[in-house]
């Protein structure tokens, strides 16, 4: 690396994280602070990303041991680094954690995005990737999990195969986009990193994400809607866009585009989602308004469901050999051998390092809350339980908003104050 | 015109685009001769969005009016509405040089200096209403041309929108090579057949809601003191009611116009709507409450809106209403909606179609014709006072400077 080495990296590791990279980097030419590792050196030499590590094949912890010196010196005095990948597979499920559990050792703040794998491709890879994942909480500031099965709607026997996991690189390469924009806190209104980890730290919390971009003369509203009906946002077992929000105690709001990206319009998306998520939800927001003129607006909604308390998470002053010891036992590889010489054994398990923390408000179970928000909503109508979407504007979907003092008074006035309808009785 | 004693109205709506041809009688009323009109297309929230299918639509309905009138139409008076319109108040001060009688030039300085604020850069000035002219201190002088002063004041209602968005309005009109009198403010055409002389002095609330927008304006003292715009009108409702009840937008219509009511639903006995069955519809029963729920959520809105405009507007307007609120505009024939207004007001509120006019009785009591009816009867209070100039030649200088009396 030059000189003006990047401050901030986003890093793709095994073949997932790959892709997620090499999207990323067809879409922005030039872009820097793009670090692709895996042990796959074909898939490596075929990536458009420059700066690749590529992993000895073999053993992964064997392996691990000849780019960890690499890899320092292409991150360390890094500020921020966010890793990628797919959960389940030996590459990401050693490779990740243990990246992380490195550069958190160097005082870096650490995020990852990970997909976890599809029911289809078996329990085994399920529970290596669960396992993974909890060692990657116990590291990272935040992790945005992305749950392949709920991409497709938990059939996956309807969806191509190769559209499936398609779908999940691109899910997984916004859900980075957005945590890459909320820690680099550059726009004029920001996501704090604590709010990042109050949401994204939550161990067992099931990641809500959703993302849409448009340009044009109705954009909020269409990226909004195309955000709100990702498969992650919509209510289990229903179809209504932005469902899964309702009782949610936080929502992380990040919008980017050009600079005339107005205050209207980013109060009609913070409306739309109090409105969804209930009167109780905080709407932590982000804006960037620095892209060119005639470039879309992009819109990302990240919250998260259900888990327990926030971890505890390492210290800087948590020695690099320590924390390698916690790398994950994946049942494919043969125990660490090399890293536990190096390592001093931990003798609590890592789920024992979980510790509550009192500030640390419990997430409010998503029935619970819809049932609250409901009542208040609901107000004195005592009528019947039409399931309406939440969110139409039925013939002016596509018109200029009407917007006044940050409602969007196109959608049905009986929508926004929540009032439900008797539905009709067809003959 | 060929006949200065005729004056034709027309009004491009989000619903319908209506062409009143009236005559101006020697009481000093006018008669309606007929009325054209066409569904519109191309009109969304009062504003061309396809200007080749309004200008269509505009033909048709000028066609229709000369077919049921006989009178060839060569002028007309537009009106014109939409979100981009906006309104403020300002004061205009000229000083003599000298003290001695005011002059029209005076009085024309005296506006100018008024029209003397920095609009955003898209916009023009629509109109610049007289308000009230104040000489040496002495307030409210009704006409100080010839009278003896040195600082002469002026307080004007302005008006002004986007101009491209006012120019594309008047090229459907000119399209088809008709010459465009003048553009006015819907709800300021409204309110010249709505209201009388005396409610205007008393104090009075115009509301006019059509299809894509809510008009409003309100006179105390005999002068406009406020005017808004909100692009939400009776369209919304049949959206709602399309959106709530699952319903194709055109059997949204039909079930507001046929059972729709504002009435508070807490108020409503309830009941059952029958819709039958129809070709590509399959028939439904719908729970009259759920109905009324829908339309009274909007129409309440709406008028809270309009409230909440007026209050940050300031100077306690709605405690100046002497003579009330008054509704017009297709929506007003919605039963209960002077109920629901009268509650957001907190005033007398009624429902009030075109007076003092004569004619095709059935077009002047109909609310939904209020502005193009009203058009005629500013066209004729006006033309005495105003030279007519080319409209592009308008444009360029800005709308105002028709007004030379306040009041109106």
């Amino acid at each position: 690396m030059s000189g003006s080495a990047p401050r901030r990296f986003l890093v793709g590791v095994g073949n997932a994280g790959l892709t997620v990279l090499d999207l990323l980097a067809l879409n922005n030419p030039g872009m820097k602070g793009l670090l692709c590792v895996n042990n796959d050196p074909e898939s490596l030499s075929a990536s458009v990303v420059t700066d690749r590590l590529a992993v000895p094949e073999g053993d992964p912890s064997e392996g691990f041991l000849a780019i960890d010196g690499p890899f320092g010196d292409m991150v360390s005095g890094a500020s921020s680094v966010v890793l990628c990948g797919g959960l389940g597979g030996e590459s990401g499920s050693f490779l990740l954690p243990a990246l992380a559990i490195l550069a958190k050792s160097w005082g870096i703040t650490v995020a990852a995005c990970v997909g976890m794998p599809f029911s289809f491709e078996g329990k085994q890879k399920r529970e290596l990737a669960a396992s993974a994942l909890e060692k990657l909480r116990t590291v990272c500031d935040a992790v945005a999990v992305i749950e392949n099965d709920r991409l497709t709607g938990g059939s996956p026997s309807t969806a191509a195969v190769g559209e499936a996991f398609s779908l999940s690189d691109r899910t997984i390469l916004a859900a980075l986009q957005a945590l890459q924009g909320m820690i680099t806190n550059s726009g004029p209104v920001k996501i704090t990193r604590s709010d990042i980890k109050s949401v994204l730290g939550v161990p067992g919390a099931v990641t809500l994400f959703g993302s849409g971009t448009a340009k044009g003369p109705n954009r909020l509203h269409e990226a909004l809607e195309h955000a709100l009906k990702s498969p992650l946002l919509t209510a289990p077992g229903k179809n209504t866009p932005g469902g899964a929000l309702a009782g949610v105690s936080t929502v992380l709001l990040l919008l980017r585009g050009p600079a005339d990206l107005s205050f209207a319009e980013v109060q009609v998306a913070v409306t739309e989602i109090e409105r969804i998520a209930g009167e109780g939800c905080q709407i932590k927001t982000g804006v960037h308004a620095d892209l060119s003129p005639d470039a879309p607006i992009t819109l990302s909604i990240t919250a998260s469901s259900g888990g327990g308390q926030t971890a505890e998470k390492p210290t800087a002053e948590k020695s690099k050999t320590t924390l390698l010891s916690e790398i994950p036992e994946a049942k494919p590889l043969e125990p660490a051998a090399h890293v536990a010489t190096r390592a001093k054994p931990e003798p609590a398990p890592v789920a024992d390092s979980i510790k509550p923390v009192s500030s640390a408000k419990p997430i409010k179970s998503t029935a619970g809350a819809s049932t609250k928000g409901a009542k208040q909503s609901a107000g004195k109508q005592t009528q019947g339980t039409l399931d309406l979407d939440s969110y139409q504007r039925g013939r002016f979907d596509k018109s200029e908003p009407t917007i006044v003092a940050g409602e969007d008074l196109d959608v049905p006035t009986f929508l926004r104050k929540g009032i439900k309808l008797t539905p009709p009785h067809r003959n | 015109m060929a006949n200065e004693q005729i004056f034709v109205g027309l009004e491009i709506g989000t619903t319908k685009i209506c062409v009143i041809v009236a005559e101006s009688r020697a009481d000093d009323q006018i008669s309606i001769l007929g009325v054209g009109e066409t569904p519109s297309r191309g009109v969304r929230k009062g504003e061309i969005v396809d200007m080749a299918t309004v200008t269509e639509c505009v033909r048709e309905a000028i066609v229709d009016a000369e077919e049921k009138t006989n009178v060839e139409i060569g002028n007309v008076w537009v009106a014109i509405t939409g979100s981009h319109l906006r309104s403020f108040n300002n004061r205009g001060t000229h000083t003599l040089p000298h003290a001695g009688q005011i002059q029209q030039e005076d009085l024309d300085m005296v506006q100018a200096n008024a029209k003397e604020v920095a609009l955003p850069p898209p916009n023009t000035f629509l109109h610049t209403i007289l308000q009230a002219y104040h000489l040496d201190g002495n307030r409210n002088v009704i006409d100080p041309l010839d009278s003896e002063g040195i600082q002469l004041e002026a307080d004007f209602h302005i008006v002004h929108g986007i101009k491209t968005r006012i120019t594309n309005h008047l090229r459907c009109v000119e399209e088809l090579n008709l010459e465009i009198e003048d553009v006015v403010l819907s709800s300021l055409a409204s309110a010249q057949v709505v209201v009388t002389q005396h409610q205007k002095d008393l104090g009075v609330l115009v509301i006019d809601i059509g299809g894509g927008t809510t008009d409003y304006l309100i006179y105390n003292d005999g002068a406009v003191r406020h005017s808004g715009v909100l692009a939400i009108g009776g369209d919304h409702i049949t959206n709602d009611i399309s959106v709530g009840l699952k319903l194709p937008i055109a059997r949204a219509e039909m079930l507001k116009i046929q059972e729709g009511s504002a009435t508070d639903p807490s108020e409503s006995e309830g009941g059952v709507i029958t819709l039958k069955n129809d070709p590509g519809f399959l028939g439904c029963d719908i729970d009259r409450r759920s109905l009324e729920t829908i339309i009274h959520c909007r129409v309440k809105e709406i008028f809270e809106l309009v409230r909440a405009d007026i209050e940050n507007a300031g100077g306690g307007m709605l405690g100046l209403l002497g003579a009330g609120v008054m509704i017009t505009g297709g929506c007003a024939k919605l039963r209960g909606i002077a109920e629901v207004a009268s509650e957001v007001f907190d005033q007398a509120v009624q429902v009030s179609t075109a007076r003092n006019v004569g004619g095709a009785l059935q077009t002047f009591e109909n609310p939904q014709y209020s502005t193009a009816i009203g058009l005629t009867k500013y066209a004729r209070l006006i033309t005495k006072d105003a030279q007519p100039q080319g409209m592009l030649e308008r444009i360029t200088q800005g709308f105002g400077g028709l007004f030379k009396k306040g009041g109106r």
